[in-house]
């Protein structure tokens, strides 16, 4: 784990040095602007000295320096703004008038130029903290990972947290305030703002016509100026809307609890059955999918005799939650409450009618299996000890309620469940029905954006578009000027965008999902002299606090009382050392008593929803995988993210079922028209196999043309017009073919689907490539996956070593052998939710090649998740297989042999490593790869355009491509790269390397500690000679260290007391293609599926299971 | 110019059909060859068909510059499919190129005394193809700029290439046959140069030919040491055009790709590229002896034989297929069955079924004589030929990475128009040559032609047919 690398020396503050930096944007904005705003500053920017200073240094804004400087004269900048800080004595940001201005001729203790060093952080992403810990490299952030301290985290990330990163250096980004279209500053903003709001604040009506619609922050700061806000303009009104949200858990809650502002923490680890009706928390939407991840990873340990938990899901879409059931019902979304109802009757809840609850329902599987499932399920529930039953987002509030109630029968509260009383909780959709009303009223003449898109993504009934135009002024806080900030400055009047700064570039606080109280520390100046949204607040509040630091800071200080530091700076240091507060998070306990009103009614009105909401066919909308509710759309890497089920990229489609195309007449790709209550879209259909026949999965956030930024431009189909504030989760509709089709880019299946060998060739040879079994098989043969392969096993001739596996310790246990790298990816944990892929994107500079060449088959990401359907039937799959792929740096690696350049090779520690600059392209070693994992650069990626090329275009390529050349490629993107990466250029081969930079980083800090402990000279012998062993799990790879369910594995197998090498060593543990003699160092650790009955399938399954096909293999194991 | 034609496709035992028709004296047959370099202008169809050649000759070099200056992706090879036209096309062009090497080392280590008429020209073919065959893996890495690293050079960088790779073993056997194969040819062509020099009616004529044919009389002395190092490198360039294909095919079989990795390849590759040489001869010699009046060195006779060729490795190649499904199968291995059932009947069964009917098929109608000395159905038949061969190896190449291992990195290959003008383009470049050597070089070995024709025998004293019949069954009654 990297360490925290702060507070630094004794004698200075404990302040990042990113908080030095972020003073700098002080310094020109206070000169700009005077001392009537910067008034912290006053003494100083009065200062001549401190004025020539300004103009001599940053003679414009950052931002402007930013847009036309090359990464040379950005790192020149960054390293004054480190000379400052540094020299200075690392000042707080508060003490900036006491800071001494001074060349960097000395440098700074603990501070070495080219050693990154690490900033705990934290991040809200949808109204829920996280809390990270950031690489800076030389003032410049280049990684973001979980804070390992962490009490949701524990080091692991979502890719929206990896992929932060690159959203702060989008160079779409908004760069400035914009009013009625024009380019403004924040000078001019502020100056309007306060005589606007002042006039407001003076008029007699306390506000009226004032309101403000927010995203969802979890933000104390943002709830600090929120009520300053609320105390200056008494009659204004406050709305808070997430596209994705969970009314119905708030509604339910308050049907069961009496009151919505619970938050139900789930302990995954400790349910021995978990049925998710509906639910997809292994899925990226989900705010604590970090922890839930790792919960239920760890509730599905099996080894040593240990029970794991089983998973059942009922569901219509297709989930991550899905496909990694153990048993998985598809049926329609409206038709899982019945289920709900049918559980709760058979667990003894009272009052459920049994009008509603039947298993009478369309399912895919044949009415005996899911009437077979169901039994076993009440069984599991009855007898396996604790349990969590799941519900939705989607489903309606009254199946909510049914699933409290469930869980109240079965005692789950207060043992897989507690519950914390939060804050009130407003329902969203009813917000911004109410926002909606008040400007029809006319009552609205300001309205304040906080954040958010509504006019692409509030329910297509209000028309938000439309609602803008009524308001006179509109004030849209934003990270790009996008639709709704558009729409604000077409309205007329005084319509405002003002750009946002990015989390990482300012102060701010959040509270994660389990409460935790974080603190966000900027880890550079803001590029373009973004506000936060407290900031904006704290000025029409006319508060005397305006920075995000102080606010954060005052904010901190009335709240958080206690610590384990004594006073109050001593509280807030320990904080932004640790980047969160210790032992913050709500008290948790049990549920209360369920006190709401008689159950019956609400079962009466969920009979009448149902009535209501059933049609033939329905759709489900889903937040995307990547992009989410479509904030996400200008990150090229989340675009290039392949869905982790349909594999899917740059696009979103209409996910269907194989029966259902197949009456429709469709193919993936063919063009399909839905209609949901008069309104239609046309979109690309795409079969996923496990759909239910009835259903359509959506995924929100795509088809936002151009208004996202150049990235996303284009980019799929928006949903959201077909949904309104009465059926936010799934509603009826019809579908038909439509004329015409569209081209989806998926990186599995390039081929033709139809064709002859689409899934020939595939299931028989599933058992060898991911092995898996049941339960009770694994008892019984507990080594079954080293004998899963079938097909002849080339062995050498020659008696083979491993020959880089020899521990050597010397005499006096001294360590003077090499190091032996390995990794162990455990299936059984995995859920397949591409963490690793973003984060090994972000840590390895890989080049996003965008759709057509994604089309092509040219991505580039090292590692992959393979996703396989198993048995035979496209519509119904018996199962869904997620594996991690990335190079097995195989010790006998067939892409050695074949290089005529010698440019991919062993090194002392067996790693197969690229030499890049050695490198010809031949291309010889990826057709040699049996597992495909090497990526080719077939293009300059580096020096392409953003990337959605014009279908047609004969050669291919942007114009301007040619025009610019790789000498001038996007100096923003250039900022985000790991400058210990190499970028490589077109025309050369490239592959997972282990990180081996993390490696190269932890060998020498290694070193460096142990000559520091010992007190050695620079020069003394010892220090040349002696090899010092890292320590087992002081550092993983980015992957590993993204991984929230602690799939992956990696350390040293020349020690013998490495994880990895007990890893290695345990019986589930195999080679994926062990045939081919490869010796592979990345070993998977076989999945063990915990049904509870076996699957009718077990039969084309079992290749893997089956003990007589043990005695059947061809041998090599001998 | 002949205008009587005569069958010498008849074979009566005892007795050797005439090679060169309608010519009985030396005088005559020099004279008839070297009007094709002589005549003040070329032929109407020689000139259309030179600017059509020259013209994608060109566009293939611009090809060339755009694609290093852009980048492998301008062609649609992809993830799983690293190799695709760029590799089919080298293969491709280096079996075409086997069949003069062949012709003239082989066939004159065995006295196939026919092999004179069409020698000169199927060598020249070999230097051309081989030739296209060197600008695609030259041009196919991705970073051209640096090719020379395959080459055993000594650098500052103290590295040697990686000498187990397949890829530099190509380096060395293609090298070494293309430097062969042209000493052979220039070595070969030297007398005729000498005879063209001799008749120069320009100035610039007698200084160019005179220049390349090294000062060579026509003395005894001349001959003796000719004869010997024309043995000797024929000696030499016969083991030669069996290594270089087997060698290229080390590319695929040292490899562990499905569909690769197979025993059989370096006879089947042998064999396939002595069928695709000897079509693109008859390709060739066909419109060829039609366009300069050559049908009296290039007879009937000549093509026939080439066509016997084409049939006995047509077959061989067909043995070759049934073989690689029958090991498939034999071979337990589910990634081989897989991959040999799924180039018949998978994304690419296409290819698989025109190669099949083009190399397998379409041979064997030269079981029929008939079929055999039929100018137009063979010309058809070698183009069909040479068009299953190239897929051949666009099927082996591509169907194979197409699908190897893991189903999750099965890809599909599309060319892109830069593929489909590059093909085109090397043909260009290749008729281009071949078009200029045609007119600017003795197209056909005159100094052996006359020594195959009776006239040439010493015990001939009064020339003519009838002595040398009389000396034939004197032998044959002493036998």
């Amino acid at each position: 784990m990297p360490s925290v690398s702060q507070p630094h020396t004794s004698d200075q503050p404990a302040v990042a040095t990113a908080c030095g930096a972020s003073t700098q944007t002080a310094a020109p904005a206070a000169a700009r602007e005077g001392k009537s705003y910067w008034r912290s500053i006053d003494d100083l920017a009065d200062t001549p000295e401190f004025r020539e200073f300004v103009h001599r240094e940053f003679p414009n804004a950052a931002g402007d320096l930013l847009e036309s400087t090359d990464r040379r004269q950005f790192l020149k900048i960054m390293s004054a703004s480190l000379a400052l800080a540094g020299a200075g004595g690392l000042a707080g940001c508060r003490r900036w008038p006491e800071t001494k201005l001074a060349p960097y001729a000395h440098r700074p203790a603990d501070r070495a130029p080219g050693h990154p060093v690490h900033y705990a952080t934290s991040m809200d992403f949808a109204g829920v903290g996280a809390g990270l810990l950031v690489t800076s490299y030389d003032g410049r952030p280049i990684k973001i990972e979980g804070n390992p301290q962490h009490p949701v985290n524990q080091g692991a990330t979502t890719l929206a947290m990896q992929a932060a990163i690159l959203d702060m250096y989008d160079q779409d980004r908004s760069r400035h305030p914009i009013n009625v279209g024009k380019e403004s500053t924040w000078a001019e903003f502020s100056a309007w703002a306060k005589s606007h709001f002042d006039a407001l604040a003076n008029g007699r009506s306390g506000g009226t016509g004032l309101a403000f619609l927010a995203e969802a922050s979890s933000s104390p700061s943002v709830q600090a100026m929120k009520q300053r806000v609320v105390a200056r303009f008494p009659s204004a009104t406050w709305h808070e809307f997430e596209a994705i949200h969970n009314d119905s858990v708030v509604q339910g809650a308050t049907m069961a609890f009496g009151d919505g502002a619970y938050r139900l923490l789930y302990d995954f680890s400790a349910a021995k059955t978990v049925v998710s009706f509906d639910d997809d928390f292994l899925g990226a939407g989900t705010p604590a999918s970090v922890k839930w991840t790792r919960d239920f990873a760890a509730g599905r340990a099996c080894d040593n005799g240990a029970e794991p938990s089983r998973l059942y899901c009922v569901e219509g879409i297709v989930s991550l939650t899905g496909a990694n059931a153990d048993h998985r019902l598809a049926v329609r979304n409206s038709d899982v409450a019945r289920l709900v109802a049918w559980l709760a009757s058979q667990l003894g809840v009272s009052g459920v009618p049994a009008s509603l609850a039947t298993l009478d329902v369309r399912s895919l599987a044949a009415k005996a299996d899911l009437e077979k499932v169901m039994q076993h399920l009440v069984q599991d529930l009855k007898g396996r000890g604790p349990s969590i039953v799941l519900v939705g987002d989607r489903q309606p509030p009254e199946v909510h309620l049914l699933g409290h109630l469930i869980n109240r029968a079965l005692g789950n509260f207060g043992r897989a469940i507690t519950a914390a009383k939060i804050d009130g909780a407003q329902g969203h959709v009813a917000a911004i029905k109410s926002l909606a009303e008040k400007i029809n009223s006319g009552a609205v003449q300001t309205l304040v954006l906080l954040g958010g898109n509504p006019v692409y993504n509030a329910p297509a009934d209000l028309d938000f578009a439309g609602l803008i135009k009524k308001t006179p002024t509109c004030i849209h806080l934003s990270d790009y000027d996008d639709e709704t900030s558009r729409a604000c400055a077409a309205a007329g009047g005084s319509g405002w965008h003002v750009n946002r700064a990015h989390f990482l570039e300012a102060w701010g606080d959040v509270r994660a999902a389990d409460g935790t109280w974080g603190i966000t520390q900027p880890l550079i100046i803001p590029m373009f002299d973004g506000k936060t949204a407290a900031e904006l607040l704290s000025l029409i509040a006319n508060e005397p606090v305006t920075t995000s630091y102080e606010i954060t800071r005052a904010v901190f200080a009335a709240n958080v009382n206690s610590g384990v530091v004594g006073d109050a700076e001593g509280r807030w240091r320990q904080a932004l050392h640790d980047g969160f507060v210790q032992g913050s998070g709500f008290a948790a306990g049990a549920a209360p008593e369920v006190v709401g009103s008689d159950p019956a009614q609400h079962f009466a009105a969920l009979e009448q929803r149902l009535a209501a909401s059933s049609g033939e066919f329905e759709v489900a909308f889903t937040p995307d995988a990547g992009i989410y509710d479509g904030r996400l759309a200008n990150n090229g890497w989340l675009q290039e993210l392949p869905d982790p089920i349909a594999k899917l990229t740059w696009d979103n489609a209409v996910m269907i079922s194989a029966g259902r195309a197949r009456s429709l007449g469709v193919k993936s790709g063919d063009m399909v028209t839905l209609t949901v209550g008069g309104k239609s879209v046309t979109a690309a259909a795409m079969i996923i196999p496990g759909t239910h026949n009835d259903v359509a999965n959506l995924a929100l956030g795509y088809g936002r043309g151009e208004a996202c930024g150049r990235v996303g431009k284009d980019a799929g189909f928006d949903f959201y017009p077909l949904r309104t504030s009465s059926a936010m989760g799934f509603a009826p509709a019809t579908i038909a073919k439509a004329s015409g089709s569209y081209v989806l880019a998926t990186t599995q299946d390039h081929h033709p689907i139809d064709s002859f060998p689409a899934g020939v060739g595939t299931q028989e040879r599933l058992p060898t490539l991911f092995a898996e079994a049941d339960l009770g098989h694994y008892r019984e043969h507990p080594e079954f996956a080293k004998h899963h392969t079938h097909v002849v096993t080339r062995l050498s001739l020659f008696p083979e070593d491993h020959p880089f596996q020899t521990e050597m310790i010397g005499a006096d246990g001294e360590f003077v052998g090499e190091y032996a790298w390995g990794m162990s990816i455990d299936l059984n944990a995995c859920t397949g939710c591409n963490a690793c892929v973003i984060a090994c994107q972000a840590e390895n500079n890989i080049a996003i090649v965008g759709k057509e060449q994604v089309k092509r088959g040219r991505e580039m990401h090292w590692i992959r998740i393979d996703r396989y359907f198993k048995g035979s039937d496209e519509t119904n799959p018996s199962g869904f297989v997620l594996q991690p792929v990335n190079c097995m740096q195989c010790e006998n690696a067939p892409c050695e042999q074949v290089c005529p350049v010698a440019a991919t090779t062993h090194d002392a520690n067996g790693l197969n490593v690229m030499v890049y600059n050695r490198c010809i392209g031949t291309r010889y070693c990826s057709n040699n790869c049996p597992y495909k994992v090497r990526r080719f650069n077939y293009f300059d990626w580096w020096g392409r355009g953003p990337l959605r090329e014009q279908p047609g275009v004969m050669l291919q390529v942007e114009p301007d491509y040619y025009l610019k050349g790789q000498a001038k490629a996007d100096p923003m993107r250039q900022m985000a790269m790991n400058p210990e990466v190499t970028i490589r250029m077109r025309g050369i081969m490239e592959k997972c390397t282990y990180c081996v930079q993390r490696i190269m980083r932890a060998r020498i800090d290694t070193k460096n500690q142990w000559v520091r402990d010992k007190n050695l000279k620079p020069d003394d012998p010892k220090v040349q000679d002696r090899k010092v062993r890292i320590p087992d799990q002081s550092f993983t790879t980015a992957c590993a260290a993204a991984c929230p369910a602690r799939a992956i594995v990696f350390g040293d197998l020349n020690d013998r007391t490495s994880k990895i090498k007990a890893m290695h060593k345990h019986p589930r543990t195999y080679e994926m293609l062990e045939e081919l003699n490869t010796k592979p160092r990345t070993r998977y650790m076989a999945r063990i599926r915990n049904p509870a009955f076996s699957a009718e399938h077990s039969g084309e399954q079992g290749g893997h299971g089956a003990p007589a096909q043990t005695t059947t293999n061809t041998g090599g194991h001998g | 110019m002949s205008t009587v034609i005569i069958d010498n496709t008849v074979d009566v035992p005892g007795r050797r059909a005439p090679l060169v028709l309608n010519h009985s004296d030396f005088g005559s047959v020099t004279r008839d060859i070297c009007q094709v370099n002589e005549s003040p202008r070329p032929p109407k169809a020689w000139t259309i068909a030179f600017v059509i050649a020259a013209a994608w000759a060109g566009f293939f070099g611009m090809l060339i510059g755009y694609l290093i200056f852009t980048g492998v992706g301008v062609w649609g090879n992809n993830n799983p499919v690293m190799w695709a036209f760029d590799i089919t096309n080298f293969v491709f062009w280096v079996g075409i190129g086997h069949a003069g090497t062949l012709i003239s080392a082989i066939l004159f280590l065995f006295r196939q005394k026919w092999r004179t008429g069409i020698n000169r020209f199927a060598e020249a073919m070999t230097i051309f193809a081989v030739i296209c065959a060197g600008t695609f893996p030259g041009i196919h890495i991705g970073r051209v700029w640096a090719a020379y690293w395959l080459f055993p050079i000594p650098n500052q960088m103290q590295m040697w290439p990686q000498f187990r790779s397949p890829l530099l073993w190509d380096v060395f056997a293609v090298g070494t046959y293309f430097t062969v194969s042209l000493v052979f040819w220039y070595m070969g062509m030297i007398p005729d140069l000498a005879t063209l020099r001799d008749r120069a009616n320009t100035k610039l004529k007698a200084i160019l030919y005179g220049l390349f044919s090294l000062g060579w009389r026509g003395s005894n002395r001349h001959w003796h040491r000719y004869e010997r190092a024309y043995l000797l490198l024929a000696a030499l360039s016969t083991p030669l055009v069996l290594s270089v294909h087997s060698v290229v095919s080390f590319d695929f079989a040292v490899s562990q790709v499905p569909g690769w990795h197979t025993t059989i390849f370096p006879p089947y590759f042998v064999a396939g590229a002595i069928f695709s040489g000897f079509a693109m001869v008859v390709t060739l010699a066909v419109p060829a002896r039609a366009i300069f009046g050559l049908q009296d060195f290039i007879t009937m006779r000549h093509l026939e034989n080439m066509n016997k060729v084409i049939l006995l490795t047509g077959c061989m190649v067909g043995f070759a297929y049934s073989m690689e499904m029958f090991i498939a199968w034999y071979s337990g291995s589910m990634y081989e069955k897989f991959a040999f059932i799924n180039r018949a009947f998978g994304q690419y069964w296409w290819a698989y079924w025109i190669m099949v009917s083009c190399n397998v098929i379409t041979p064997q109608i030269f079981w029929f004589k008939w079929v055999r000395t039929s100018v137009p159905i063979m010309f058809a038949a070698s183009l069909l030929v040479n068009v299953g061969m190239w897929f051949e190896r666009f099927v082996i190449i591509v169907t194979s990475l197409a699908q190897d291992f893991l189903p999750s990195s099965w890809g599909y290959y599309k060319p892109t128009w830069v593929d489909i003008c590059m093909l085109i383009g090397s043909f260009g470049l290749f008729c281009t040559l071949f078009l200029l050597f045609m007119r600017y070089l003795p197209v056909i070995a005159m100094a052996e032609v006359k020594g195959v024709m009776p006239q040439a025998n010493p015990h001939a004293h009064h020339g003519g047919q009838h002595h040398e019949e009389a000396r034939l069954e004197k032998e044959v009654a002493h036998v």
